[in-house]
């Protein structure tokens, strides 16, 4: 009667059932956890409910394991159950700076790094395999906030070349990622600052940089908004040879698909990039005011004026948060990560560290207070089922949930948290689960899974469901397609 | 079916980490009758998402001062569709052009909001909440819907067509919104065992989350089998085009507004429907660019007000168009325009008083060095079609009162 589904077997998967153990062992005023080990008629294992009082979850945040599931949640795409071991046995600081301190692995070679379909298919493929998880995490962060539509691209490989700045450059100090967005030559065309001339400065990269991904409205004018595009005009595109001489690429206009992606091939192959450069004689070298500074301001030194501006840091630290920590921080939570960001000279390390390792988050009411976005759940899906080659699917799948990776509804970027809640995109989510068990005879026991992915607390109807499932594709189903799953 | 949506109103209390997430209140029963709605009237909003550029698709050609700032996208006075002495519709709509001259279209001109900011969010969130202050957190229309026409809840009063999440402007604490992307996507999927599994897993979802979740599955089973019935129904009478190719745009304007024509034909509760047509911040190329968006609008529209007077539903409908900001007066560098402010608005039916409204604002006279007047509040556009449209209060969705409009019948 009492031997515990998840236990079953020789290997003491001791820490999972510390994660289990938690609200058993005694979260403070958590009622009705159980994990009930009665056998239904036919074998088939069940699962109670674990709601605690006044309809809260139970949170088994008040214990290190289930910190540790907590971190992984959010700072990764999900985990397997000895990624969840091994985490749950690490202080929780030191499981943070675990985290926040993995190297990027490169995303695999791209078939058709011309095709943005193939690289956003390689991306999540990467995003579900990769053992470098925070890297690629952060990498969607940055592309939601730093936004950009892939059309702008064209034929040319330029979303794969963002993709792997924001991996690369993504954990290291913002100045640095910014200044290269600034001549990222995906962001150039998105923004419009190749149009942008001394003589006829384009406004819309000044005004987004401004307003979305550095200070917000309100902390600047429409002047600094002129001034601002004056500094960043002249911005171009090169293409540039192995040992940095321009040259010429190959002609979109009376080529074929295939003639073209072959002539861009062989010169890429031969150690060209693209590469953002300022063109001095397209660019307005004359004196500005911009944000209360004079001087002939270049771009990399508007930029820093930017970065000297007391509300840049706040900007980023409430994105994060919202992302990562709280749907609605409080100004002093973000005061008080945007301090430590600012003073490590904008070290993007310090200020996930912050994020993660301050009261808001590691609070027991911070379970499940954050919603998973699309790609969030696609991504765990595939790491809960081990089938990464559902990515071919995620492109597609995607849009029905209101997200398409370089495909923003604005530049503004995508919705969060509540945000993403509406009839059909909750649809679209429960079909992609059904379609990722569908036909599948190998999967995991879902009864562990209940253990690692839902930290054993379950509500009442997501229990019903797997207990009424007469097959291991219908628990995890219900598993998939649970509320819980759905939450970080 | 569902009848009766119990949710939990307990989970919603608050957890200590300052989360503001709107709770849902229990509501009673949907009854099948209506009992609150007066009217079988029909407010279609469609979105122009971007900032659309108002001169470029209301001419004011008898200005000289419009070609001299436009000297490459300009639109020269010889090609457009003119509505009077002074304005005239970009050529490229035709389509709209006839509704004018069948009395079927009201143009506002120079629309606008006090101190127009010329960022998309924040014209987005001023015209989604009828609020210049950006203080009100509810959208106009989830106002409209929660306290005036959808006290009982109905899962179609509200919908959202050819899109994935709910626009700002439906969205209320007690608003219940429909959001059909498309009609194959707008199912459970996988079998019998799953539609059963996937409504049941949500009915009494713990924690902050809870009711949202419980109310998008229960709205979602609800509007399934609205539409499996609606299938059987609606038959298109025109033939409405589908374009993926329009640059930059979201999604398919005329698969959205023929799903929503099938909607108001066969569902006599739906009250509010929202589409949306991406694709209109032509900081560059706008000649090329908006044209083609534009050309796509006045193929779509006329379809659906085609389909809806082929079905004897011309009396019921009325369409209105909105975009953040209008652009800048003068031309870029680019063949393109910057944000700006005041724009006009299309109103469009049959119930509507065809003409041109408002004053066009001064292309010279601007504010912020070449930015529109506004002569008009959006929320007089607004405030005329609660009152004298949906014939609901304005004034408490609104806050205060707005000079009328004459641009709706009255019988």
């Amino acid at each position: 009667m009492l031997k515990l589904p998840g236990m079953r077997g020789a290997n003491p998967k001791l820490s999972r059932r510390q994660v289990l153990g938690i609200a058993a062992g005694g979260v403070a005023g958590a009622v009705g956890f159980r994990y009930l080990t009665m056998q239904l008629p036919g074998g088939s294992p069940a699962v109670a409910s674990a709601a605690g009082a006044g309809g809260a979850w139970t949170s088994p945040l008040g214990t290190p394991a289930g910190l540790a599931a907590h971190l992984l949640r959010r700072a990764t795409f999900g985990y397997t159950a000895a990624e969840l071991d091994a985490a749950a046995l690490m202080s929780y600081t030191d499981l943070v700076d675990m985290v926040v301190s993995q190297e990027p692995q490169p995303l695999p070679q791209v078939a058709d790094p011309t095709s943005y379909q193939a690289v956003v298919r390689a991306w999540y493929g990467h995003m579900a395999t990769t053992t470098a998880q925070f890297p690629e995490r952060m990498t969607l962060f940055w592309h939601g906030l730093l936004t950009s539509d892939y059309r702008k691209a064209a034929r040319l490989p330029l979303v794969l070349q963002q993709n792997e700045l924001y991996r690369t450059s993504g954990r290291g100090d913002f100045r640095t990622l910014i200044n290269a967005v600034t001549f990222d030559p995906l962001m150039i065309r998105y923004l419009d600052l190749e149009e942008s001339t001394a003589a006829a400065p384009n406004e819309n990269y000044s005004r987004e940089l401004m307003e979305l991904f550095t200070l917000g409205v309100g902390n600047y004018t429409e002047t600094d908004v002129r001034e601002g595009a004056r500094a960043f005009s002249g911005i171009r595109t090169d293409l540039v040879d192995a040992s940095g001489s321009r040259i010429q690429p190959p002609r979109v206009k009376g080529s074929t698909p295939a003639a073209y992606t072959q002539a861009l091939d062989q010169l890429l192959a031969q150690g060209a990039t693209f590469k953002g450069i300022l063109a001095r004689n397209q660019h307005d070298a004359g004196a500005k005011t911009f944000l209360g500074h004079s001087g002939n301001l270049d771009p990399a030194q508007a930029l820093d004026i930017i970065l000297s501006q007391p509300a840049c840091a706040p900007h980023i630290a409430r994105s994060a948060l919202v992302q990562f920590c709280t749907p609605d921080p409080s100004p002093q939570l973000i005061n008080s990560v945007a301090t430590q960001f600012r003073s490590s000279n904008y070290d993007i390390k310090t200020l996930m560290r912050a994020v993660f390792t301050n009261e808001a988050f590691t609070t027991p009411s911070a379970f499940r207070s954050l919603v998973r976005g699309p790609a969030e759940f696609m991504v765990a899906t595939m790491r809960a089922l081990n089938r990464p080659g559902l990515a071919a699917t995620c492109v597609q799948s995607g849009a029905g949930m209101d997200q398409i990776l370089y495909d923003m509804p604005t530049v503004a970027g995508w919705p969060s948290n509540q945000g993403w809640v509406s009839s059909g995109a909750w649809l679209a989510r429960l079909n992609f689960a059904a379609g990722a068990v569908a036909g599948q005879h190998s999967l995991p026991d879902p009864i562990d899974a209940v253990h690692t992915q839902l930290d054993g607390v379950v509500g009442p109807d997501t229990a019903a469901v797997f207990n009424a499932s007469m097959s291991d594709t219908d628990r995890w189903y219900a598993l998939l397609a649970s509320p819980e799953f759905q939450l970080k | 079916m569902i009848t009766r949506r119990d949710f939990m109103v307990s989970g919603i209390t608050a957890t200590g980490v300052g989360i503001i997430v709107p709770p849902v209140f229990a509501k009673s029963v949907f009854a099948a009758t209506m009992e609150d709605v007066h009217n079988d009237h029909v407010l279609v909003i469609l979105q122009l998402g971007g900032g659309n550029d108002g001169l470029n698709t209301a001419v004011p050609f008898a200005d000289p001062a419009y070609l001299q700032s436009r000297p490459t996208i300009g639109i020269p006075a010889d090609k457009v569709l003119p509505l009077n002495g002074a304005i005239g519709l970009n050529p490229v709509m035709p389509g709209i052009k006839k509704l004018f001259d069948a009395g079927e279209l009201a143009l506002v001109q120079g629309v606008g909001y006090p101190n127009p900011v010329y960022s998309h969010f924040e014209g987005l969130y001023i015209w989604e909440h009828a609020d210049p202050t950006m203080q009100q957190t509810e959208g106009w229309l989830g106002r409209v819907l929660a306290s005036q026409l959808d006290a009982q809840g109905h899962p179609l009063t509200g919908c959202a067509l050819g899109q994935a999440s709910t626009p700002a402007e439906l969205l209320a604490q007690n608003a219940t919104v429909s959001v059909i992307d498309s009609v194959p996507a707008y199912q459970v999927q996988g079998g019998a065992g799953r539609r059963v599994a996937a409504p049941a897993l949500y009915k009494r979802t713990p924690g902050i989350y809870g009711a949202l979740f419980d109310q998008a599955l229960s709205t979602a089973e609800y509007g399934i089998a609205a539409l499996a019935d609606s299938q059987t129904r609606y038959t298109p009478s025109v033939t409405y085009t589908p374009q993926s190719t329009v640059y930059g745009s979201k999604n398919s304007l005329a698969t959205s507004l023929q799903l929503t024509a099938e909607m108001i034909v066969t569902q006599p509760s739906v009250k509010i429907c929202h589409v949306v047509l991406g694709g209109f911040d032509t900081h560059q190329d706008e000649d090329a660019r908006q044209n083609a968006l534009l050309a796509y609008v006045d193929s779509a529209v006329s379809a659906f007000m085609q389909d809806i007077a082929n079905h004897g539903m011309a009396d019921r409908v009325v369409l209105m168009t909105w975009s953040e900001f209008g652009r800048r007066v003068a031309e870029n560098g680019g063949k393109g325009t910057d944000h700006g402010a005041a724009a006009p608005v299309f109103v469009v039916g049959k119930p509507v008083k065809g003409g041109v409204f408002g004053e066009q604002p001064s292309l010279t006279s601007t504010v912020d060095s070449g930015n529109l007047k506004y002569n008009v509040d959006f929320r007089s556009v607004y405030q005329t079609l609660i009152r004298d449209w949906l014939q609901a209060d304005p004034t408490s969705v609104l806050g205060a009162t707005f000079p009328e409009l004459p641009i709706i019948q009255t019988a």
